[in-house]
This record gives C-alpha cells, structure tokens and sequence, in this order.
C-alpha cells in the first residue's frame, strides 16, 4: 500500500513528517468484493498461520485465554 | 398459551398480500388459522397418543389447584403419569427436530464427498482456509496433501459421527473444557448423532422410560448431537463447499419480486440446489431463452432458510420469513417455487393451483402431492438445475393479468459468520474476540443474546421478535440472529450499521459505529445456530469472561418459535449453559414437575435454563436480568455504573 507523509507543526520544532492515515476514506462500495477478506490469504502457509493467530482460541499453544491449563480435561 | 392476536402482522406488505388472498379467494395460513384453532391440551403436553389404548388425555385443571387425589388419577389408561407424558412428547419434539438437522447434515456430507472425490464436478472446495480448519480439529494430515485428499478423510471421519455407537462427538472438543466436564459429569455426551435420536424414539415407547428426568437427560443428549453434531458438521461442510459467509448487502420483502422477470423462488432448507441455482440463473443462454418467452431475465429470490443460505454466500434478496411462503404466490407473479425439506407448508400446493405457479419439489423424502417432482441429483447439478429454471421459464406466459408485487423492499447486511466478527473485530493480523471482551468487560456492551427461531401463526407475524430485539439493543444488548428471525428484525430495518444510531443504547450505538456492524448480526439459516455456540465459546477462551458459556453474559430467545427443530435448538442451548426463553406458548404446561425441573432444575445441572414468556418485552427483561445476574457474578457490574474523574474531580477527593 502507499503511505501517506503529512507535515505537521511540532511544538518547539519546525515542521515535521509524520504518517498519515493508513485507510482508505469513505465508505466500502456495496456489492462487488466488497466484504470478501478471506480471498486476502493466499497460499496454504498464510491460511494456515493466520488459524494459528485468528483461531488462536482452538489452534495455538502460544496463547493465554480463559483456559491456559496444565492438564487438558 | 398466548392469548388470541389481534392483527395478522406487523409486516404491511404481509397484511396487503392477506387481504388479496382474500379477494382472491385462496385459503392461506392465516385464514386456515382462524378455522382450526389449537387443541389445549396437546399443546401443553398432556395428550399421549404412542399406543392404540389411548389416545390419553391428562391435561391440567384449569382454573383451581389440584388436590393430590386428583393428581393421582391424572394418567393414562397404562398409568402414565402427566410428567411422563409431557417429558416424552417434549423429548419426541428434541428428536424429531435433532433428526431434521442431524439428516441435513448428513446430505451435506454425502455430497462433500462426492465433491471430494470428483464425482460431483460442479462443487468444489471453495474455501481452502475452512478445509484447513477442519483438518485441524479433526487431526488428520495436511502436509502437502491436495485439498481433494485432505476433503476425503473429513467426509469419511464425519460421516461416521452420524453412525457412531461409543465415545464421544468430535466436535464436542472445541466447546470449553469446563464445558466439556459437565456433560461428561451429567453422562449427557452424544455418542453419535443417530444413536441419540434412535435412544430417544425407544424410550419415549409405550412402556420404556417412565421417569420424566430421566427422559429429559436423553434430551439433553440428543439434542447436543443436534448442535455439536449434527447442525455443527453441515455448518462448517456447507461453508468449505460454498465460502463461509461474509458480510454482504441485499434486500428482502416481497417486492423483491420483478413484475417483468421470470420469479423463481427458492424454499426450504439444504443449500445444494440453490446454490446451485444462484449460478445457473446467470447463464446467457437460459436468459436468452426467459427473453424468448418475453421476460426480462430471470430473478431468483429465497424463503426461509434456504433464503438465508444463499444470502450468506451470494447476497440473493429474501422474499420473505416462513409465514409469508404461501403470500409470494399470492403476488401472482412467481413462475415457481422450488421446494427441498423442511417448512414448507402443504398449503402451497393449494394456493398455487389458484394461480400459475409451479410448485417443484426436489428431494425423494419431501414429496408433495399435486407437486411436479424433479429430483436433484448432486452428481449432475447443473443438468437439474437447468431443467428446474427451464420449467419455470416455460411457465412465464402462463402469467396471467391478477399480478400485484407489493413495492416494499428493506436493506439488510448479512454474513457475520463466527469467522468474519473475529475478523471484523481484530484484522487479518490478530483477529479477536478480545474488542468485544473488553468492551463487554467496560459495560458499553451490556451482554449478547441470540434471537433465533420461526413464525407462528397463533401471534402477531414478526411483532415478538422486533419488539424483542429493538428491547435488547436500547438496553446496550448486542444481538445475534439466524433463521426467520433475523428475516424479521431485517424487513424492521435493524441489520444496516445505521440501525445502532436510531435504535441501539449509547454504549453499543458507540461500539457498532466504531467497527462498523449492526446492532443486529445475521448468522445464516437455522442451522447455523452451530455458529453462535462457537462465536460463545470464543468469547469464553478469549478470557475476562468466566471459563464456562454458563459465565458469559448471555441470553437466548425464539419468541415465535413453532417447530420441533426450534425445541432441539433451545435444548441445546440450555444444556450449553445458556439461558433461554421462548414465546407463543409452552409445551410442557400440563405437568408443573417438568415444567419446574425444564425452567430450574437445568440451572444446578447444566448452568442454563429454559423459560416462557410470551409477551417479548418482559421476555427481553428476562433476559437482561439473567445478564445482569452474569455481569454480577464475574465482578464486572459496577462497570456499567461507573463515573468518569476529570482532574478537577480527582483533585477534589483527594482534598477531601
Ligand atoms: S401409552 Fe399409556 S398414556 Fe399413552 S396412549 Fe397408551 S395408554 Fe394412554
């Protein structure tokens, strides 16, 4: 994606450069891909890590919930 | 049983559509509801009819307490008492509506398997991620195994759930341990899916169980085999076959319906054919050939579940909930009404002989007769799916000129699947449930309840669950929905992110235009209750949140519930550990120890119970106590109440 740089007036400096806005304005046109995210994972590896990170909850060890527990029941 | 409505529906294209049936002179629900009026006593459980010496009737006596002589003679001709009788026909109902979901899931897993092993061509493996997922859980090898390689060993491993006679169902093992500990302790793990209904049909026989607790155990455990089971598998099956859902934007009401194109409503439950419809509706040449007939094109509209199914996935409008079936052909303009299983009304049959509308059924275990049957056959998709928009087509110069579409027609977004609010609430990057944990935690979101269920003829069309829902969301209750239920609130305006403003609390108003959802999120069809259990379950792991689904701040509700699925469904979420209540009226009412052991007793065994209500404003209340009782019990209740210091007020206590 291209980020955007703005100038922005620092108290005791001159201008400065900072990010700007990392989303897109507006509003998501309706119908079309609109709303599609899982066509953003592309190949198996991708699929499988984000299960590790987003479905952390069943497919991660490396995560403490609710149920971090020494002897699975 | 709720007293007698005084108008039809809340829905003003439903009301118009009644009063041309009545022009016309078609007998539809509505009118046939007014004739046959329901018999008391069955509907409080107290008639048994399972051998030929009855039927026996034992209802309760209306109008004063009954002595303990009286209640001694209140049996059956065998002796059966009132508790047995009511815990067996309540039973019956949990396996009759655990078998219609545990036999959609098995369809779906006949024909994953053939997509699998290539001998249903047109369906494929469109969501690799899913797949993945299922591997997973189900512990078999992925490695560098083609989808089609991995897709076998889950069809042949679930496949085998249905006719499992020991152990436990697998997808048991993604509820919470604490969860998990509880039914075992209450001996209420399913076995297998068929297992439990069968159990069930045998000791609700003549002469088998005859402890109304012990039925109500079987109940239980059948009924889990419905949701982790049954309705679970062709969740997560259908959404490997068709992309899990989404979100989406489509419409729904009647006026979905075009005046100049070939109307082909799609009815009922299994998503195969419509899926398979959605696609071949397109195809130039059969538009070519609804022009040749002096149509427009071809325009595919959904009801009921099936509706739901194909909204999920392809955004395809919504003619309507099921108390509007028989009205769409009222419209005059729908050419066909392609029916599969579940919910259709024989009515249909009658009311399209009034017009011209083809009635297709399509599955040799739901005929009707009068109907034109054209089996569909997953192995040749396509083919039937052609024939079926062909018969429709051809039907189109049989219009005749008593044609009036209602010209009403809301928005709603659709296609909150579990995956897609994880992925809404965290990004690609660390999905999570934890937002919405925090923000629960914060009090800005008061709690989570589930509004799900059908139609009943008996109460006002729609008017429970819109009043129910819009009770839910001004008290900061986010709202899950699948079924005719969410059909309901969306026809009300409730599932468009501009919904949180107009009618939503200030804290959940905040949240939802943060995110940017609706107050009010459609989860699918019926049988994607499956997805509320898990989206539950992810809050609980998530943590902050107790460690059972007994702990979350949660409620459920079918405030217009009529099938015998929707006490499976409500079955399965008290024995999840939720608290749930239903409307219109009550099954079990003629015996007061059922009722008693259903509406309290649960509570100490499974941490959820049931209740009744039919007025949805003290429903809601209901619900929003037992909130607050959860909210109370994990320390999180004085968030609600708490005061924002500035500096100018810290510095004041501090001085004082
Ligand atoms: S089983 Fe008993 S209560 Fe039921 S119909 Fe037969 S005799 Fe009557």
């Amino acid at each position: 994606m291209d980020y955007k740089v703005e100038e922005k007036s620092a108290p005791g400096r001159d201008k400065v450069e900072v990010l700007g806005a990392t989303f897109e304005e507006g509003r998501p046109e309706v119908g079309g891909e609109a709303g599609k995210w899982r066509q953003k994972l592309g190949t198996r590896e991708e699929k499988l890590k984000y299960l590790q990170t987003g479905e952390r909850y069943w497919y991660s060890k490396e995560w403490f919930g609710s149920e971090k527990r020494k002897n699975p029941a | 049983m709720a007293e007698e409505k005084e108008t039809k529906s809340i829905d003003q294209v439903t009301v118009e559509m009644i009063e041309k049936a009545a022009q016309d002179g078609v007998r539809v629900v509505f009118s046939r509801a007014e004739t046959t009026k329901p018999c008391p006593i069955g509907a409080e459980g107290s008639c048994c009819s399972i051998c030929a010496m009855g039927p026996c009737r034992v209802p309760l006596p209306k109008g004063k307490e009954e002595t303990p002589e009286e209640k001694k003679k209140r049996t059956g001709v065998c002796g059966a008492t009132a508790e047995t009788i009511a815990a067996r026909n309540f039973l019956r109902k949990i396996a009759a509506g655990a078998a219609a979901h545990g036999d959609h899931g098995r369809r779906v897993v006949e024909a994953f398997l053939l997509a699998a092993r290539g001998e249903a061509p047109e369906f494929q493996i469109k969501d690799e991620q899913k797949l993945l997922q299922l591997a997973l859980d189900l512990g078999i090898d992925i490695g560098d195994r083609s989808n089609n390689e991995i897709a076998v060993d889950i069809g042949e491993t679930l496949i085998k759930e249905f006719g499992k006679q020991e152990g436990e169902l697998l997808f048991l093992k993604r509820a919470p341990l604490k969860r998990q500990e509880i039914w075992r302790q209450q001996g209420v793990a399913p076995r297998g899916i068929d297992r439990e209904v069968v159990e069930a049909m045998h000791r609700t026989h003549m002469g088998v169980d005859q402890d109304y607790q012990n039925l109500l155990k079987q109940g239980a455990r059948a009924a889990l085999a419905d949701g982790w089971g049954g309705s679970m598998i062709a969740t997560e099956l259908q959404d490997i076959l068709f992309g899990t859902p989404a979100p989406v934007y489509s419409q729904i009401n009647l006026g979905v319906l075009k005046p100049d194109e070939v109307n082909l409503i799609i009815h009922g439950h299994e998503p195969q054919l419509a899926e398979m419809l959605a696609v071949v509706a397109q195809d130039a040449e059969l538009v070519a050939y609804a022009k040749s007939k002096g149509a427009k094109g071809i325009n595919l509209a959904g009801m009921c579940c099936t509706a739901n199914e194909i909204l999920m996935r392809h955004g395809v409008p919504i003619a309507g909930n099921f108390l509007q079936q028989e009205l769409a052909i009222v419209t005059g303009a729908v050419e066909a009404m392609v029916v599969d299983v579940q919910c259709i009304m024989q009515g249909l049959v009658d009311v399209a002989s009034c017009f011209h509308t083809k009635i297709i059924t399509t599955d040799h275990r739901a005929k009707m007769e009068g109907a034109t049957h054209m089996e569909f056959d997953d192995r040749h998709a396509t083919e039937s799916a052609r024939a079926i928009i062909r018969a429709a087509i051809d039907n189109f110069p049989n219009r005749s000129q008593n044609v009036r579409i209602p010209d009403n027609r809301t928005g709603l977004i659709a296609g909150f699947s579990h995956e897609t609010i994880n992925y809404l609430l965290g990004g690609v990057f660390r999905a999570s449930y934890r937002p919405l944990n925090d923000n629960i935690i914060n009090g800005r979101i008061r709690g989570v309840a589930g509004v799900v269920g059908c139609n009943n003829v008996r109460v006002t069309h729609d008017n429970a669950h819109v009043i129910m829902v819009k009770e839910l969301i001004k008290n900061d209750v986010l709202v899950l929905q699948t079924g005719c239920a969410a059909m309901a609130c969306a026809k009300a305006g409730l599932l468009v992110p501009e919904a949180a403003a107009q009618y939503a609390g200030e804290g959940l108003a905040s949240v939802c235009e943060a995110v940017g959802i609706p107050p009010v999120l459609h989860l699918g069809a019926c049988i994607d209750n499956s997805r509320i259990l898990i989206a539950a379950t992810a809050m609980v792991k998530d943590g902050g949140l107790g460690d059972d689904l007994s702990d979350l701040p949660a409620a459920g509700a079918a405030p217009e519930w009529m099938s015998e699925k929707a006490i499976s469904i409500g079955q399965y979420f008290v024995s999840s550990g939720v608290f749930t209540v239903f409307g219109v009226n009550w099954p079990t009412l003629g015996s007061k120890k059922v009722t008693d052991f259903l509406f309290k007793d649960m509570e100490d065994l499974y941490g959820g119970m049931w209740a009744f209500e039919p007025d949805p404003i003290k429903a809601a209340k209901l619900m929003i106590e037992q909130i607050d009782k959860k909210r109370k019990a994990l320390g999180i209740d004085k968030a609600r109440e708490r005061v924002l210091y500035d500096m100018e007020m810290r510095r004041e206590l501090e001085a004082a």
